[in-house]
């Protein structure tokens, strides 16, 4: 039984060696993760730092960002290079400053740094009193495992609870970025 | 004689009123593992009845007596007495369903089985379960009128398989757009519709010839089709809109702004309305088809998915 599920995960990281493209198989349950957080900062302001799709220089992590194509929705591509040399293609899904709501869908997957796979975010702005704003951030996404009876590394929860972790030290970093005094204005 | 005719006419209106005020919607949630039951002309839910399985497609039967709905982690398929509001049974499935669809007189269920790649066919009464390979990840399902034919979109084989139903076997394999996954089927069983979710377009199927007759441009993941009062209606996933065409000529009417990530599509059995769930924002939303207004709005569980025919009119 363990060994099955190991030859499962080998077979996973041998087909993902190489990052797993856009139309890798997923599962028949998407999973949603939604986490908010208030920031002390207007949200235009918030606005213009989330949704500028060249630069992601609120996220310490990530050491640069490559831009292709033209900047709208399904057709900007980025290459978010991380300090640690990984490397996530990104796609612009959605960018309506009316809404305030900003989407980006991962092209590439690697579950040995996320244990989910065709993940997708949906943030949503929502102006507070006082000029502070709450961020909401949406996440879709499918269990590391694209079929039933997943190996308990790879299962829903596991899914769920590391992408719950990305989100909230992603929307932690956004935070303190906009309420640090050398990017207040 | 002008009271008399009074009296029809109040008549007359209270049947009307009283027949469209009973369409019910049985959404399945998946984040919640339950279906709604949400009445239609109040937009409240009625009720939730927990499923499991995580629940995600759903099918009515013809008289409106029962809802199935699949389970494709619970690897089962649940009969919903709709008059009751109840579990009725729930039928194991070896495989895991996704799209269903139910004969008229509801001696068969065919359910897709996503991972294991076969079209099922179960006896409703007996649970006996009769499988056909058709291809990977196999999802959608739409039953000609006459029961004869089944259309199975087969996802990442790009294709739709022409099921023999009578025969049990694949008449014809026609490559469509990339990754067809919801089906729609016209009242005369001549065309099928796929939302092709990675080609973000819509291949009109002329089944009898197996034909592709037209390709439709659509906007960002297509994922499921309604056919109503000549139109035909496209749940864009990405987009968050549906976008609308003319059915004879395949003209483009609009594009209406929608919830987040909208999923589940049906229309009323009077063709008056398309109801659309957001799978995202929890929503379920109901679109007049001549005005292609939106006209009403409904909180549902987490994560309506609703995917296949979903809409309860009564006789």
């Amino acid at each position: 039984m363990r060994f099955a599920c190991l030859a499962k995960i080998l077979i996973l990281l041998l087909v993902c060696d190489a990052p797993c493209v856009a139309l890798a198989a997923h599962g028949a349950s998407a999973l949603k993760v939604v986490e908010e957080i208030m920031i002390d900062a207007p949200a235009e302001r918030v606005w213009s730092v989330l949704a500028d799709f060249d630069h992601i220089n609120w996220m310490p992590s990530v050491d640069r960002v490559e831009v292709s194509g033209e900047r709208i929705p399904d057709q900007a591509r980025r290459r978010v290079i991380y300090k640690d040399g990984a490397e996530i293609l990104e796609l612009l899904t959605k960018s309506d400053k009316d809404r305030l709501m900003f989407g980006v869908h991962r092209e590439t997957d690697d579950i040995r740094r996320l244990p989910a796979v065709n993940y997708t975010s949906l943030v949503t702005l929502h102006p507070q009193e006082g000029g502070k704003t709450t961020v909401e951030w949406k996440a879709r996404f499918y269990r590391g495992f694209p079929n039933n009876n997943p190996p308990p590394e790879l299962n829903d929860d596991v899914a769920i609870s590391a992408v719950k972790d990305m989100v909230r030290a992603q929307l932690t970093a956004l935070k303190h970025y906009m309420e640090s005094d050398s990017n207040k204005k | 004689m002008r009271q008399k005719l009074f009296i029809a006419l109040v008549f007359f209106f209270s049947l009307l009123m009283k027949c469209s005020s009973a369409d019910e919607a049985y959404v399945t949630a998946q984040g919640a593992d339950v279906v709604d039951i949400i009445d239609l002309a109040s937009m409240k839910t009625l009720t939730s009845l927990p499923i499991g399985g995580k629940v995600a497609g759903v099918a009515m039967s013809k008289n409106g007596a029962h809802a199935y709905v699949t389970s494709p982690e619970g690897r089962y398929l649940t009969v919903i007495d709709t008059q009751l509001r109840r579990i009725e049974k729930k039928i194991p499935v070896n495989g895991a369903p996704l799209g269903v669809t139910v004969t008229d007189d509801e001696a068969f269920a065919y359910v897709c089985d996503v991972y294991g790649g076969q079209l099922i066919e179960l006896d409703v009464r007996s649970g006996h379960q009769r499988n056909l390979h058709v291809g990977a990840m196999p999802s959608g399902l739409a039953l000609t009128p006459d029961g004869k034919t089944l259309i199975v979109s087969v996802r990442d084989d790009n294709s739709l398989a022409i099921i023999d139903t009578q025969g049990f076997y694949i008449r014809h394999l026609l490559a469509v757009g990339a990754h067809p996954y919801g089906l729609s089927i016209d009242k005369n069983g001549a065309r099928v519709y796929s939302a092709n979710v990675e080609s973000n377009d819509v291949s009109v199927v002329d089944i009898a010839n197996y034909k592709v007759m037209a390709t439709l441009k659509v906007e960002n993941h297509p994922y499921t089709i309604a056919l109503a009062a000549g139109r035909i209606f496209v749940a864009n996933q990405h987009s968050d809109s549906i976008s609308v065409f003319n059915a004879l000529d395949f003209n483009p009417l609009g594009v209406i702004k929608v919830g987040e990530y909208p999923e589940g599509l049906s229309a009323s059995r009077d063709e008056q309305f398309v109801y659309v769930t957001n799978w995202f924002s929890n929503e379920l939303w109901s679109l007049n088809t001549s005005t292609l207004a939106v006209v009403g709005k409904a909180t549902t569980s987490d994560g309506p998915r609703a995917f296949g025919s979903f809409v309860r009119s009564t006789p």
